[in-house]
């Protein structure tokens, strides 16, 4: 609603001004500028005394007081220029709902993110007419470029509609008996996933505080990344410790990279260690766990934290690539980000130990001479599929072949 | 008299806030380049006292306390600026609804609820208005809320007892300042079924900032510039402001105290 220098009549009937009278007053002082005029009809005697106290204190003009014909006072008041509403840019478009459905991107389109974003209109939704004179908020994330991918919308639509309940959508009933070598190795790698995905929630929920609300779809997207991760958690603990044997090893070195990961300070440095490099490993891992999955349960459980992550995958992909084509500078940030995590795991080669024996046997599926072969040519395999997948994803993020190859090298001993 | 170059100004702390608003205040100053300090009394005459032997150069004063100073420095006081809420304070006489009472002259005779003794808008200016219509002060029952004394109004306790006292029926009618009865309104305190405005005062004026009559020429430049400064819209500004009641700081004015200084003669 814009406001207009103009006349709008309000009928106040008898309401005296502490009794009503204001609920009709000010909203409609409100619709105007500076200078434009209220009419007060009034049959109230004690608002010819009020009415003029009460502008004073608001620092309205009172005009003066008439009889009209019908015996009606009418009042006439000049707003005043005091904490006047302003309209915070952004065209306002039409939005209208298609086949009764309505979603955050069509939201989105009718309402656009401002390019940069105003410390003073804090949590003020986008759109609204914000008062002068109120504080600025200490948000950092305040430019739509570093904050905002343009699919984000969307994705946040995709997220909400793809939740799943942890309690009943995962065949509880179809988990084992296995094996107890096998049972040992789907432990460990339950409890490396666990503690794994403990990290991607508590990452970026430092980083929702951040983000100024005029990019709230954003942080409304990362809540829903932490939504999903806490489900992970859950079907994964959920997976391990029915096999009644306690949990398996969190091993110094992935104790050490996830400190690292969770000490990035920046967004977009997060987002790239998190979503690009970390979830996307994950992606491999995750497929690798479901094809040698041993039973229902956990094939079904390792697929839907796959698709949910592809989401975060994509998220973090367009991130950084918006902010790539944004400021070339990111990429030399970037590459020193993974330099730096890379030299808190100096000294260690490749993936903890635990996780490799366990995946070795579950993808041997069974503790046999020739089974463990198999086992480790999988492994193998998937080492290389996750390298080749990294340096895919962040040729589509905008680093040259030479520069991905080098990241994703570094990369290698984190697996997040 | 003070020689030094800063600013000392005496403001009376008629609540914690006070201190807030010249710690920020200061601040203020401070960033306009202005060495400002101030002392707090507990009461207007000990500040109006300290004023005129030349302790501090400025006084944040009530009407009362401006008029005075006007009196005992022969008007050579420098009236420096005020509220722009200062300007055009009137007071009102609320009435209990069923004690019938459609005009002033019907006062006479019935329970009067009054503020503190000091009290420009509560008390001094009302009554002295009200003679003025003709009504026999002599003839009204006064139930005095004499509380805070030395405040002058300041804390608006005693306007507050005087609304309480005719919500509850203990007087027909009431003297209370107009911004107290539109925000108790606003606010939803006050029960429009039980008591009403009856009349409205002439206006009058409120605080000022008052110096003392040797200062120099520097500080009255330096204070006023600094003061005018600050700005609604500027969100520390607006903080002071909006806890010191005011929307902007204006030149002074003397006009506005016409007719308290004519009540006050005839007090005598």
């Amino acid at each position: 609603m814009s406001a207009e220098v103009g006349v709008i009549a309000v009928d106040g009937g008898e309401l005296p001004l502490g009794g009503g009278l204001l609920a009709l007053v000010r909203p409609a002082l409100d619709q105007l500028e500076p200078g434009g005029m209220l009419a007060v009809l009034s049959r109230s005697r004690g608002v010819r005394e009020d009415l003029p106290t009460w502008c004073r204190a608001e620092r309205h003009e009172y005009l003066g007081v008439e009889e009209t014909a019908n015996g009606l006072d009418r009042h006439l008041i000049s707003r005043g220029r005091f904490s006047v509403p302003y309209e915070t840019a952004g065209d306002n478009n039409l939005l209208e709902s298609r086949d009764g459905r309505l979603t955050a991107a069509d939201v989105l389109n009718a309402a656009p993110m401002p390019s940069r974003a105003d410390p003073i209109t804090g949590f003020a939704p986008r759109g609204a007419r914000i008062e002068s004179g109120g504080p600025s908020y200490p948000f950092i994330l305040n430019e739509r470029d570093r904050v905002a991918p343009p699919e984000v919308a969307v994705l946040y639509d995709q997220a909400v509609s793809s939740q799943w309940d942890a309690t009943s959508d995962i065949p509880w009933s179809k988990a084992g008996p296995l094996p107890a070598d096998l049972e040992r190795a789907l432990i460990q790698i339950m409890t490396f996933l666990a503690e794994n995905e403990l990290s991607a929630l508590y990452l970026p929920s430092r980083f929702i505080a951040q983000i100024h609300p005029a990019y709230a779809e954003v942080a409304m997207f990362l809540a829903t990344q932490l939504a999903d991760e806490a489900r992970h958690i859950d079907v994964f603990l959920k997976r391990a410790r029915l096999c009644q044997r306690g949990l398996g090893i969190s091993s110094v070195t992935t104790s050490r990279s996830l400190l690292s990961l969770l000490q990035t300070e920046d967004f977009t440095e997060a987002a790239f260690l998190l979503s690009v490099l970390g979830e996307g490993t994950f992606l491999d891992l995750l497929s690798f766990i479901e094809r040698y999955a041993p039973d229902e349960a956990t094939a079904e459980l390792v697929r839907r934290a796959r698709n949910d992550e592809s989401r975060h995958v994509h998220f973090g992909l367009t991130h950084v690539r918006a902010g790539l084509a944004a400021d070339p500078t990111l990429y030399g940030r970037l590459e020193a980000v993974v330099r730096r995590r890379a030299g808190a795991l100096r000294g260690i080669d490749g993936v903890p130990a635990p996780l490799q024996d366990a995946l070795t046997v579950l993808a041997g599926r069974s503790t046999e001479d020739r089974a463990l072969a198999r086992g480790h040519e999988a492994f193998r395999e998937l080492l290389e599929t996750m390298h080749l997948n990294r340096i895919r994803r962040l040729g589509y993020a905008g680093f040259t072949p030479e520069q991905a190859e080098l990241i994703s090298e570094l990369h290698t001993p984190n697996f997040m | 008299m003070r020689n030094d170059k800063s600013i000392l100004l005496g403001a009376v702390a008629y609540d914690p806030k006070v201190v807030t608003i010249w710690e920020g205040i200061r601040e203020h100053f401070q960033s306009e380049g202005v060495a400002l300090d101030f002392a707090l009394f507990s009461n207007y005459e000990r500040q109006v006292e300290e004023l005129l032997r030349g302790h501090i150069d400025i006084a944040w004063n009530t009407p009362l306390a401006h008029v005075r100073i006007k009196q005992r420095t022969g008007g050579e006081s420098v009236s420096l600026g005020m509220r722009d809420s200062d300007r055009d304070f009137h007071a009102k006489v609320i009435v209990r609804r069923g004690a019938g009472i459609t005009s002033l002259k019907e006062l006479e005779g019935r329970t009067v609820a009054v503020g503190s003794s000091d009290s420009t808008q509560a008390r001094i200016l009302p009554l002295y208005f009200l003679a003025q219509e003709g009504v026999d002060l002599r003839r009204l029952n006064v139930l005095a809320f004499d509380t805070q004394i030395g405040k002058h109004g300041d804390t608006g306790t005693s306007e507050l007892d005087v609304l309480k006292a005719l919500h509850e029926g203990h007087a027909d009618a009431g003297t209370i300042g107009d911004l107290v009865w539109v925000n108790e309104q606003a606010a939803g305190h006050v029960d429009s079924g039980r008591v009403e405005v009856l009349w409205t005062t002439p206006g009058f004026d409120h605080c000022m900032f008052d110096a003392h009559p040797v200062i120099s020429p520097d500080k009255i430049d330096a204070f006023q510039r600094a003061l005018f400064a600050m700005r609604w819209d500027n969100p520390k500004h607006r903080q002071l402001l909006e806890l010191e009641g005011l929307r902007e700081w204006l030149p002074p004015r003397e006009e506005g105290y016409n007719s308290l200084e004519e009540a006050l003669k005839q007090q005598k």
